[in-house]
Parts: structure tokens; sequence; C-alpha cells
């Protein structure tokens, strides 16, 4: 991916990864470039943030490091732009898409670059969907009408500018880029230890208390540095949540009424116009999480109950910054996090509902009258599940009953709708009687709407959790267990697919059971011994299971010898997250293939006046090659795309 | 033996008789055959005597007992056919055979119980089985042991596997159809079957309330089902989108949270009882319990408890199969994808050995090249 920035660049690059940080003459040496060539590299780099450095104080001399993260978010760059596009508008696509080719950007720049890429091309940006993902989420801030009319007006495309551009900086996706951000995270943390102890403690810490002090001042500290560039979001978010015409403006589809908020937002985006800015990745990944998340709901559940959470989750990460908490800033589970964690309530959730999606499809009728369990349904659980070990079966029901006091703790909403004979839910063809008619279509709607929510909480992946009754109930995210589960489901799909259901099913056994010898294994599988044998021998030959010998005495015949099969979980897990990168970089070294397969025809559609008239300007036969090319790209980047979800579940959400 | 003594001891078996009504396979020990007041209490010399006696006529077998020694009764009948035996070896033999009841007796342990040469074992086994007394048998946990049991004596489940084995073969289709009768089962009482384009489309909002009968088709129902829709759809800014539904149009949706009528183990084991598949041996609940996990390995079932209630229903509903179809068959569901079950390289069997320089290469590889067609 890095050769798009050249070969200089991705030469220091490869280098710093393979011998980690150098300085720019050890950079010279290994790379056989002067120093001059080699500045310019890291100046490239620094420029797209793929690298920290680090000047020592004593000595001057500055080290340069790679920052692997930042480069294999690259691959992602095509999902976060489909992302932004869908969800926060075209104007904002434009946007995002110049910072991520510039690295960071000051506002004053960007604008301007903005209005050179309207003015340059009316027509909205037509941009290649570069990985096949199409996805449709209802309730994004479609801005249909401002794709079609064409404002020229110069005004008017600054307004627009200045309007997405709020938006993405309130929710997070462009962030201020300060100083801080260019130290690798260890860096910056020894620098201010050394601070401290240079100021406070000259000659070292002692016992228990000075550490404690000395961990919080650092911690403190860190968190400074993630605040410092929080102000001018906050300042964004506060007038866009208050200003009066903002949901207005909304509603009516991008008509930009130029409103009070409107002017307010711009003059706070005027007064930071030399604020650099940069993408920031871990808002885009929650963002992408989402996503992800929304398509877990649609495959397990159905589409509808998918939007409900789409909202849900929507709402709720306003309140969450990154996927995964920073170990280095917050302090490890200080028992609060259970009540003070992000939630949201069902009105919440209700006001942000998209009106088209029809809540009162997707789920079954009942059967017979009085099956419903409400209390066990609305079952409030006010803390998350216990993580424990690898199954989490068990665990998850577990780890409730401690700290529950049974069936008293429920949501008396659904039984209020109840009463109304709003509860259960329809979507079938049969004729049903008409609810109370005095019951307004939207308390209807809100309660259909709770239905999802309900079944979401009671799925066993732990979709969600029910864990407050306010406002028609409180509702939250356990996303470590849940993504365990879903780790565990991706790599269930992986050895039903290569193995079969029988494979899955041996498999599945050991990982519940442990250790087991071929004798029992087959009769709980209800299988063949010799079938079991092959199956266990190929999935062994494949590395997904291992086995142990344990010889019964001394002459280890292979008669007397019992065989014990096992599952190493974490192991596996690694495994396919190793296997999966190494595909991604298999499809990335045939796409390159490929293209230098087509070098002639590529250069010739490349040419500037050619580009964007292909049909026309190409002769027929190169036409249809560089067309046939453009599949084979799309497939290839599609499948990397969906070699990084995996990565993504694995790794990174 | 004196009268009294022989008066006692055919009231001591009848006592015994009595005593093991409810459970023939019933042990005494010395203290139980006291507590009987058969024998006179504290004449422990008589009640041993008479045991011996019982004991040398066949109608006590002696069992080693965890606690000591204890007895067990035989049938007069099964004790005259002793009478038959012509070989000390013989009675031993048959006596171990008898011991071992429906689970069976393996021809090596007996010769190594009684120190027999093979010879002389194959001799009494030979002569017993002539009798008709004994007869050989296979088990399903070892098909090549040679086992014996008593003649006309049904082995017991565990050597015959249960009603998985059809004449010691584990019988994968009939476990196959079972499975796929005890999906159809947990989706037809789990989950909601709704016929494609009218359920497909807007529904209307319209709960069934209870105390009024349902699915009417009056003219009222009707229009008023049609109102309902209007009026939703005055209320909302754009129209409801429809729903992507599969090309079959029926399909099954999950059922509200709080449902109660997920089958559980006994319910779903009854329903096939009273449909009269299962063939031979009768099924129990822990066999369709062993069913039931199997299909949760497969992840084709999840448990869903309500309080002491474990009822089951079908996993990804919405992507089955809306009816019965065997679970091996290609439209049983929309098969769960993700990026390695699609890239060549997930399947590949050279995947450790490639790499650029390599044997093999992705820029050179076939089964890239047939991907990518
Ligand atoms: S590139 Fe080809 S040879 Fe290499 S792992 Fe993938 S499929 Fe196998």
């Amino acid at each position: 991916m890095l050769v798009l920035y050249g070969q200089l660049p991705s030469r220091i690059f490869a280098d710093l990864l393979t011998r980690g940080r150098s300085t720019v003459a050890q950079l010279a040496q290994h790379t056989s470039l002067n120093q001059r060539q080699v500045r310019h590299g890291i100046a490239v780099l620094i420029q797209l943030n793929l690298i920290f450095h680090f000047t020592d104080q004593d000595s001057g001399i500055t080290y340069y490091d790679a920052n692997p993260h930042a480069a294999y978010n690259l691959v992602r760059t095509g999902k976060i732009l489909d992302m932004v596009r869908e969800k926060y508008g075209s104007d904002a696509y434009t946007l995002v898409n110049e910072v991520l080719i510039q690295g960071h950007t000051k506002i004053s720049d960007l604008i301007a670059a903005f209005k050179k890429v309207r003015i340059a091309e009316p027509h909205t940006v037509n941009g290649v969907s570069q990985n096949g993902h199409h996805h449709s989420n209802g309730n994004g801030v479609s801005n249909g009408t401002s794709d079609i009319k064409v404002r020229d007006e110069d005004v008017d495309t600054e307004d627009q500018a200045y309007d997405s551009l709020s938006q993405l900086i309130a929710a997070g996706i462009l962030e201020p880029l300060t100083l801080a951000m260019y130290q690798s995270p260890q860096d910056l943390r020894s620098t201010i230890e050394q601070d401290f102890l240079a100021n406070h403690y000259p000659t070292g810490i002692r016992g228990a208390k000075q550490t404690a002090e000395f961990d919080k001042y650092v911690r403190e500290k860190l968190r400074e540095f993630h605040l410092e560039n929080t102000k001018l979001k906050n300042d964004l978010e506060f007038e866009l949540e208050n200003g009066a015409g903002s949901k207005r403006r909304k509603l009516t589809n991008g008509d930009t009424a130029n409103t009070l908020t409107n002017d307010r937002v711009k003059s706070i985006l005027l007064e930071n116009r030399d604020t650099v800015l940069r993408v920031n990745y871990d808002k885009c990944v929650v963002e992408l999480r989402n996503l992800k998340l929304e398509r877990y709901v649609e495959d397990l559940i159905g589409d509808t109950t998918a939007k409900v959470y789409a909202t849900l989750l929507d709402v709720l990460s306003r309140k969450i910054s990154r996927c995964q908490v920073d170990r280095l800033i917050e302090v490890e589970d200080e028992n609060d996090d259970a009540s003070t964690g992000p939630r949201v309530t069902a009105q919440e959730i209700f006001e942000h509902l998209n009106p088209s999606i029809d809540v009162s499809v997707g789920l079954g009728m009942l059967h017979e009258d009085g099956a419903i369990d409400i209390r066990h349904a609305e079952k409030i659980r006010r803390f998350p599940p216990q993580l424990k070990g690898s199954t989490l079966k068990e665990t998850l029901q577990e780890g409730e009953e401690i700290v529950e006091s049974d069936d008293e703790d429920y949501d008396p909403s659904g039984e209020a709708a109840a009463n109304f004979g709003l509860y259960g839910q329809n979507g079938s063809d049969e004729i049903k009687m008409q609810a109370d008619d005095s019951v307004p279509i939207g308390t209807k709607r809100l309660h259909q709407m709770r239905q999802h929510l309900l079944i979401l909480a009671e799925s066993k992946e732990g979709f969600l959790r029910h864990c407050g009754s306010r406002d028609f109930g409180e509702w939250t995210v356990d996303f470590e267990p849940l993504m365990q589960h879903l780790k565990f489901l991706e790599l269930d799909t992986l050895i039903e697919n290569r193995f079969g259901r029988r494979g899955l099913r041996l498999t599945r056994i050991l990982r519940e059971k442990g250790k087991i010898d071929d004798k029992t294994l087959p009769s709980l599988a209800l299988m063949k011994k010799p079938d079991v044998h092959v199956k266990m021998a190929e999935m062994e030959m494949a590395g997904f299971l291992d086995v142990q010998e344990v010889p019964r005495d001394n002459n280890r015949a292979a008669a007397r010898t019992i065989f014990f099969w096992f599952f190493d979980l974490e192991r596996t897990l690694q495994r396919t997250l190793d296997n999966t990168y190494k595909s991604m970089v298999r499809c990335l070294q045939r796409l390159d293939v490929e293209r230098r397969k087509k070098a002639s025809v590529l250069s010739v559609a490349e040419r500037k006046d050619v580009q964007g008239m292909e049909e026309e300007k190409l002769r027929g036969d190169i036409y249809n090659e560089y067309v046939q090319f453009l599949d084979l790209e799309k497939k290839l980047l599609g499948q990397i795309g969906k070699l990084d979800d995996i990565v993504a579940v694995f790794r990174d959400f | 033996m004196d009268e009294q003594t022989s008066i006692l001891k055919n009231q001591l078996y009848a006592a015994c008789e009595d005593a093991c009504r409810d459970n023939p396979e019933r042990f005494f020990s010395q203290e139980d055959l006291m507590a009987l007041d058969v024998v006179p209490p504290k004449d422990v010399k008589k009640l041993l005597q008479i045991i011996q006696i019982l004991t040398r006529e066949r109608l006590f077998a002696p069992v080693h007992f965890h606690s000591g020694l204890a007895w067990r009764l035989r049938p007069e009948a099964e004790a005259a056919k002793y009478k038959h035996l012509t070989s000390e070896d013989q009675v031993l033999v048959y006596e171990i055979i008898d011991a071992a009841g429906a689970e069976g007796a393996w021809q090596q342990d007996i010769k190594k119980r009684l120190n027999l040469q093979d010879n002389a074992l194959r001799k009494a086994l030979k002569e017993l089985e002539t009798k008709r007394f004994i007869q050989q048998f296979t088990t399903v946990e070892n098909m090549s042991k040679k086992m014996w049991i008593k003649f006309g004596m049904q082995p017991s489940a565990r050597a015959t596997g249960g009603p998985w084995y059809t004449d010691q073969y584990l019988d994968e289709a009939f476990i196959d159809t079972l499975q796929a009768v005890v999906v159809r089962i947990i989706k037809d009482r789990g989950s909601y079957r709704s016929t494609g384009e009218r359920g497909a489309r807007s529904v209307s909002p319209v709960l069934p309330k209870k105390g009024i009968i349902r699915g009417g088709q009056s003219e009222a129902a009707m229009k008023s089902k049609k109102r309902a829709a209007d009026a939703i759809s005055k209320d909302d800014v754009s129209r409801p989108t429809a729903p992507a539904f599969k090309a079959r149009g029926t399909v099954r949706l999950p059922l509200p949270a709080g449902y109660t009528g997920y089958p559980t183990a006994e319910e779903i084991t009854a329903e096939i009882v009273s449909m009269h598949i299962a063939k031979g041996q009768p099924l129990k609940t822990e066999h369709v319990q062993e069913l039931l996990d199997i299909l949760i390995w497969e992840n084709r079932i999840e448990e869903v408890k309500t309080g002491d209630r474990v009822g089951y229903r079908a996993v990804r509903v919405s992507k089955q199969h809306p009816d019965m179809v065997k679970l091996d068959s290609e439209d049983f569901w929309e098969p769960r994808i993700n990026g390695l079950t699609t890239v060549p390289c997930g399947k590949c069997p050279v995947f450790e050995l490639c790499e650029e320089g390599g044997p093999v290469w992705a820029g050179g590889c076939e089964y890239f090249d047939k991907w990518l067609l």
C-alpha cells in the first residue's frame, strides 16, 4: 500500500519496521540512500502520521520509529470513506478524503481544497467504492438535495464545507493534531515520568505511597494530553446539539438555511483556522464496529432488528471515542465501571430512529396467549457478564446470578405496554385485531421498537444488556465479551467451511470438554470411530487440533498408547489472525502482479487527458482490457476488505 | 438336614422372593437376611448353615459386595439348570456368565478368572453352547471381543449401543433423520413462519389482543387494518422500506423475548415418540439430549433458560430453510461466510509453503487464477 506514496518512503518505512527505532544516519546507512533523501522520505512519512519521532533532550538526537498500526490503517481507507459518505454525506466524504491524501492539514487549507474540488467537478464526487461493501445505514444524514443542485456560488460551497467539517470534528472523525501525537505512546510516557522524577523526586521514589502518587500523576498527565485536543470538538458539539437550527436542518435534507448555529459554528472554525486536523482512526474504527455489528445482527436475528440496533449503536457511540480501553490511561476497573459506562435509553433511541424503519415487522407472532414471561424478558442486568477463559457459555449466566436479586429486578415498561395490548410482535400475514385505539401511534411504535431491543438483550451473543428502567429502559453493550463471542463465531464459520458440520462438531466438543481420548470422542459425537480419526487427522494437519500421546507402559507400543485430542483456542485464534494477514498480503501481491501485466493499458488510462473519459478516448480493445482490470481489482480489494473485517473483529473492535 | 432346617430354608427363600419382588436384582447381606425374621434372632450359626445349603443348591448366588459378601436370589428354574452341568469346568464357566447378566462376559476375562487352559475353556464353552445354556454376542464397544451371555438373554443397551445401533453398526442415516426431525420440531415451536409478500411489506402495527378472537377475516378487521396502515404512513416522513426478503418468500422469524414455549428435551422426546419414527429400541430423553448436544455443537440450535425451564431454539432462524430439510442438504440454510472462506488461500493446501520466490506464490498461483476468472 505504501508504494502508493513512492518508493523512497516505503523503503525507509520497511527498514524502520524491521530494525526498530533509528536515527537519520542509521537509516541512510541501512537503506543506502543519502541523508538528504532520507530526510525527504521521513518528512513524507511524518506528514502521513506513519512514524513517530522523539528527540532526546540531552543529546539532541532525534529517533524515528514506525507506527505499524497507522500503516495498517491505510487498508481501511476505503471502508472509512464509504462509512463517512453514508453517514455524514458527500461533502464530508470530500473533506475526509482530502485529509487522508494529505495526512494532515490546516483547517484553512482544507476549506480551500474543498472549494477547489467542488469547482473542478461540479458534480458530486463519484468516488469509486473501494471495497465493494455497500452499506445502507438508514439513519445517515443524507444530503440528497445538495448533491444534485450545482451551487457554484463561492459562499455556499464554503458554508457547506464548514457545516460538514463541524459535524466531522464534533463526531470525532477528524481531530486536531497535537505534538504529543508524534511521539510513540511509550516515549510520551517516559518523558512525563522523567519530568516528574526530576521535579519532585530527584533521588528516586521509594515505598508504595510514592509509587501510587507517581502512577497517578503520570495517568493524569496522559489524560491531559488527550483532553487537550478535545476542546474544539466539545465546543462544536455543544453548538450543534443545542443550536435550534441543527435538527431542522437535518430533516430538510441540506437545504441550508443560514441559521444562527451555522454562523456560530463557522466562527468557531474560523477562529481555529490554523488548527491542523487529521483523521482519528480510533473513532473511525468505532463507527466501523457499529456497521459490522449491525451486519452480525442482520445475519443472526433479522434486518429490522439490525436497523434498530444500528440506531442504538449510533446513539451509544457518541459517548465512545475508541473501541478498546486505553490501558495506559484508564485505571483497571475500579468497580464504578459498571454503573458509569455509556448507556442509552429507549427514549433516546426512539428519537433517533429513522421514520422509514418499519419496526412492526421482523419478529414473529405468538402461537398462543400467555406464552411470554414479561418479567424474564424485561430482566435487568446491572452488571456486565464475567469474562472467564474460553467458554463464555455458562459463565454468562453464572456471573449474573451472584449479583442479581432475581425477579424483582425487571423493567416495568413492558407490563405497562401489555396492558394496552402492545406486547408481543407481529410481522405476519395474518390479520390482527386493532390495539386500543386510544394508544397513540408513537407509543405503539416505541413499544414495537422495544421488542427488538429485548430480543437483542436475550441473544446468546449478548448484543445488548438491559441495564436500567429509566425512560423505557436503559441499554448498554458489553463490547468485550460480545467481541469474544463473535471471534468464536468467525472461527466456527471457518472450521465448518473447511471441515464440514462434523468437523465443527468435533472441535466444539473438544473446546467444551478439554482433552479427550480417542475412544470417548466417537461416542460423544455419535460418529464412527474411523470417521472420527480421519476428520481429526485432517484437522490436525491443518493446524486446528493437537494430539498428545500418553503411553500406558514403558515400551511405547502404539496399541498401548492413549491418544488425547485437544483444541488450543488461544493458539488457533492467533493462527487464524496470522493467516488472515498472510492472505491479505497475497491478495496484494496478486494485485501487484496483475497491475504489472496490464501496465501498458493502465499507463494510457492514467494519462491526464484520458482520465475520466476512458470510454471515449481509449481504443475499443484497450478499453475492454481496462474494464476487465477494474473488475479484477475490485474483486481483490473487496476480498482484502473482507479479510480486514476478520482482523478488525480479532484485533481492533 | 433336619426337618426344621429344611422348613426354615424354604421359608427364608420364600421371604427373600417376597422381598425382592420389586427389584429382582436386589442383594441380601447377612444382616438383611437376619432382618427377614425367619431364622430365630441371634442364631447366626443357623442362618449361616441355611445360607450354605441354599448356595449349594444354587438358589443363592454369592456376590462380592463392597461391604462384604452378599447373595442374590436365583429363580428355581435357573437353579435347576445347574443340575444338568456335567463337569466342574462347565459349572465354573456358567457361574461367571450367569453372574454377568445382560452385560455378558468376555472370554478372556473368564479365562483369567478361572485360570483355565485354553483347551479346557473352549471345551466347556462348546458344551454349554450345545446345551443351549449360553450364546455368543458382539458388543459395539469392541466388536472383536468374544462375548458370552446366557442363552436367550437380551444384551444390555451398553452392549448394543442403544437406539443408535442397528446390528452393532452405528446407524448414521437414522441419527441424521432424527436430527432433522428434532430441528424441525424446534423450528416449528420456537419461531414464526411468515409466508412472504404480505408479511414482508408493511403489515399494520396492530397487535393481537387478549380476549379477542384472532384472525377474524371479517371486513371490519380488514378495514381497521388498512386504516392503521394509512395512519402510520401519514405519520412517517417517508414511505416504509420493504425489507429485502428471500426469493423463496417464506421465512422464519424469531419470537419475542421472554417466550416460554421453546421446547424442552422432554417435550421433543414425547413428540418424536408420538410420531413413531424410532424403530426397535425405545427412545428416551437422554438419547434426544445427545442429539440436542450435537446440534448445539454444530451451532444449529441454542439453549434458552427461563427460570428452571431449559428450552431450545434455532440459531439464525431467518437464514434457515423454513421447512424441514436434512442438515446436510444444500439449502438447510445460507451458510455463514467470512473473508477466509472466500479467499482461495483460506483453503489452500500449500498455504505454509507459499511465498514470493518459493515453490508457489500468489503471483502465479492456480487457485487465484481460477478464483479471478
Ligand atoms: S496465494 Fe495461492 S498458493 Fe499461496 S496460499 Fe493463496 S491460494 Fe495458496
